[in-house]
């Protein structure tokens, strides 16, 4: 008996003393902005870190030369006020705003511009893919302390759009920790930035503090004296710090807690396209689907408004570029569910019987990429072809694609763009010497590969658009991919933030410059 | 006793030897390609070639397992292929997250499971008996990251008594770092308001880690009460009319206990292992959270190195159950 009394008050106590303390709710009056988001941020150097969480940093902490902003994305001054391109396109020169300053007060020189693209292009990590064989070392000079000249190999029409990622860091501040590794070591955690915020405390794997920066040289712009990176694995999570108000943007929901947000005051939701494109590659050098009419044959049976209907907020996409994007055709001809031609295409073929097995890998845990197989199991059945669907994991699936031999017949794969130009895309996904790589595992057509490099070429916007529009209708004749869904971007965001404007390139790396909080 | 204890402590080298050999081949002769994938989705061979290099993977397996160890030695557990930070440093982060988390839920279970066995054990058969035993299978069947949502719906949203997730509020910095445990640092400098904060933070992912081993451990004092009640020794006791509470405290406590003892040690181990999910649904930022990424991503440093801590707190965790055990029970010797 005296046990259960004990016990018992012990409880009472300890329930007691929980439901007085209240739980701290934002504080009021500061101007401090919460993004709850799944992806962590380990790696601070601007050269070196990639992903959405990453960029996120470098575009608030980091100037580039030239940002991007608005939907469709347009290029705009960043720490170059302006800039010209020779006649012949190869030649660059930007002119710094004399205003610029680093956090520690120094201005931002030529100097420090020539050096970091110099860094880039050593360290070969990062985004340096994007300027490999474009910059060459030693291509940039600095003409006096706020000119600065890219001298490119070749003219390159995506070239500003992929400055927007190459960062400006402060050389004077990096060069006394260069140790032997270039300074990455002291950069993974330190940063020698210019951009209207700074890092103040973090801790990983759970939260980033960004605080205005003391000297922030940026006109106009927000109210936000910071912002918080809150990492949120569990999207449920996120959307009920959203519902309660503990953050003010959800990065990573899923249609569910979008719908579950549905009504919820003081919420806005956000859907949008962005230029992500899922497609479901075939294997075009191994295998039965080498013959062009059996993959014709199988792009005229997929069920596509079955997978829009199990896609979410989605649209289906048009070819093999997302839509919006520069030269993306809206009248292009591809193939729709239509099991007559399907049919056709199969009897031109070798394999006019049916009667084999495919494999389909897909990366496991994605369940809208399970629903899309069970889909394409059921229209091959039509052609009396058998799908063995295989989830793996996503390691597995890049180090199984390396060979056509070793790489599914289908391929599952989502695509983000990088940057808001159509090469990035074309390239990556098209390109012969791409093979191999989980963007583009066996397709190429030497025709399509010079149309590609073509319009890497031409300065000219309309000239390149109608050579994209030759290269979509190259590629939709070859039937390398079913061309699949561009899904929503899903954002929640509290409406007492001002000024979110969504971007389609790095929609999640939310610039906080111009965002105020009411 | 010392010596004992000693030769226990001596013994825990070589099984962890054992175990980095074993974790080490598991993770470097799996199929995939770490590196591939650490050097991003456009890396050239020539790239990928001088990440491999930079972290010592083209080496032949042997010698990145000699360099493993000895870097081990000198406090060097590797570096994250993703992050490049050195493992030590993510571990000295996380683990203490985690522990605290582990240990809160084992106090919870321990201060309230061995109480409620003792009473289902002497009640037995009775109403109480009944509705412990059903709500423990229940809580032993039912999965923790769905208990910890129910707690979210009801404490966080519903009732607003606490928060929904994190170790401490976003814009408040929690007390300064001492141990990592942000309870035992608050009250080391004395903070009783983050000390407050950090247990209102604790409660709910604590709750929900501890209702299975509070079900176990109550079972198990239950059984083992059953059992030392019926020895003859209580009953001559009874017959001398020792008072009940003298015969339950002093006499039967302490025999039933030693079993259950065992249990909550196992039980240290097994929730190391298993906080995942109860971390993400709560975002605790500890070591589940961080394996289970790399494990993903085939980051292998970071599986070892969370490997290695794991089985170092259970080896000394059975240790210090073992001599628990014999403070316990004058029947153990330790020799």
């Amino acid at each position: 008996m005296i046990l259960t009394r004990r016990a018992l008050l012990g409880t009472a106590a300890a329930s007691a003393v929980l439901a007085h303390l209240a739980p701290a709710a934002l504080a009021q009056g500061s101007k401090v902005m919460v993004l709850a988001s799944a992806v962590d941020i380990p790696n601070f150097d601007p050269h070196v870190a990639t992903g959405y969480a990453p960029a996120m940093l470098f575009r608030n902490v980091y100037d580039p030369l030239v940002r991007v902003s608005g939907n469709p994305p347009e290029i705009q001054p960043a720490l170059a006020s302006s800039w010209t391109l020779s006649d012949d396109g190869l030649i660059y020169t930007f002119t710094l705003d004399p205003d610029a300053v680093f956090h520690d007060g120094s201005p931002v020189t030529a100097d420090d511009v020539v050096w970091s693209i110099e860094r880039i292009l050593k360290l070969q990590r990062g985004n340096a893919w994007m300027i490999e064989g474009i910059v060459e070392p030693g291509a940039t000079r600095a003409l006096d302390e706020h000119t600065v000249e890219f001298t490119l190999t070749t003219p390159y029409a995506p070239f500003l759009q992929v400055m927007i990622w190459m960062f400006i860091v402060n050389k004077d501040a990096v060069e006394p920790n260069l140790a032997d590794d270039d300074g990455q070591a002291w950069l993974m955690t330190n940063i020698a930035g210019s951009g209207p915020f700074t890092m103040g405390r973090y801790q990983t794997g759970n939260l980033y503090q960004l605080t205005r920066a003391e000297n922030d040289w940026h006109a106009g712009g927000g109210n936000l004296d910071g912002a918080i990176w809150k990492i949120t694995r569990e999207t449920s999570t996120q959307r009920l710090m959203v519902a309660r108000g503990e953050a003010h943007m959800a990065m990573d929901l899923s249609a569910e807690d979008m719908k579950a947000l549905e009504g919820t005051e003081g919420v806005d939701l956000i859907y949008e396209t962005e230029y992500r494109t899922f497609s479901i590659k075939m294997n075009t050098q191994d295998g039965p689907l080498q013959d062009v009419n059996l993959r014709r044959a199988i792009s005229y049976a997929y069920d596509y408004d079955a997978m829009l209907a199990a896609a979410g907020p989605a649209e289906l996409m048009t070819g093999p570029l997302p839509t919006g994007i520069l030269g993306f055709d809206p009248e292009l001809e591809v193939p729709r569910r239509d099991m007559e031609k399907a049919r056709e295409y199969l009897a031109k073929s070798e394999f006019a019987e049916g009667g084999f097995t495919l494999t389909a890998r897909y990366a496991a845990g994605y369940e809208n990429m399970r629903r899309w197989a069970l889909i394409l199991l059921e229209s091959l059945k039509e052609l009396n072809i058998t799908l063995d669907i295989q989830p793996t994991a996503w390691p597995d699936i890049v180090s199984s694609v390396a060979t056509p031999e070793t790489a599914p017949d289908f391929h599952f794969i989502f695509q983000t763009a990088n940057y808001a130009d159509p090469d990035n895309i074309a390239y990556a996904a098209y390109h012969s010497s791409r093979n191999g790589t989980w963007q583009n595992p066996t397709y190429g057509n030497p025709e399509v590969d010079t149309l590609i490099e073509q319009a890497r070429g031409e300065i000219d916007a309309e000239a390149r658009a109608e050579i994209y529009g030759e290269f979509q209708r190259a590629v939709v004749a070859d039937a390398p991919d079913l061309f699949g869904v561009l899904e929503k971007r899903k954002l929640a965001l509290r409406d007492n933030v001002q000024n979110f404007v969504f971007t389609p390139v790095a929609a999640n790396a939310v610039e906080l410059l111009p965002l105020s909080l009411d | 006793m010392l010596w004992y204890v000693i030769r226990r402590l001596l013994l825990i080298i070589p099984t962890l030897l054992g175990l980095t050999v074993i974790v080490f081949a598991i993770a470097r002769l799996l199929p995939g390609d770490p590196v591939g994938l650490a050097a991003g989705p456009n890396a050239t061979p020539e790239v990928i070639a001088s990440v491999a290099a930079e972290f010592g993977l083209d080496k032949p397996i042997p010698v990145q397992y000699w360099n493993y160890l000895t870097g081990l030695l000198q406090g060097d557990w590797g570096v994250s292929l993703f992050s490049r930070r050195p493992v030590i440093d993510d571990l000295a982060e996380f683990v203490p997250a985690t522990l605290e988390l582990v240990i809160a839920a084992l106090l919870i279970a321990v201060i309230v499971g061995i109480p409620l066995g003792l009473l289902a054990a002497i009640r037995r058969d009775g109403i109480f008996d009944y509705l412990t035993r059903t709500v423990s299978l229940g809580a032993i069947a039912m999965p923790r990251f769905f208990l910890g949502l129910l707690l979210q719906l009801a404490f966080a949203m519903a009732l607003n008594w606490l928060p929904l997730s994190g170790r401490f509020p976003l814009i408040e910095f929690p007390p300064d770092r001492i141990t990592g445990f942000y309870t035992v640092d608050a009250i080391l400098i004395g903070d009783w308001h983050a000390l407050g904060l950090a247990l209102q933070h604790l409660a709910l992912p604590a709750l929900a880690l501890s209702l299975s081993p509070l079900a176990t451990i109550l079972r198990m004092m239950r059984a083992s009460t059953i059992e030392v009640l019926q020895q003859d020794y209580i009953l001559t006791e009874r017959a001398l009319g020792i008072p009940p509470w003298i015969i339950l405290f002093k006499y039967t406590l302490r025999n039933a206990v030693s079993a259950t003892l065992t249990v909550i040690g196992l039980y240290v181990s097994w929730l190391l292992g298993g906080t995942v999910l109860v971390e993400t649904i709560f975002d605790w930022p500890g070591i589940g959270l961080y394996s289970t990424q790399a494990i993903l991503g085939q980051d292998f440093m970071p599986v070892i190195g969370v490997t290695l801590v794991i089985a170092m707190i259970y080896l000394v965790t059975s240790v210090i159950v073992d001599i628990l055990q014999a403070v316990l029970n004058p029947k153990v010797r330790l020799q």
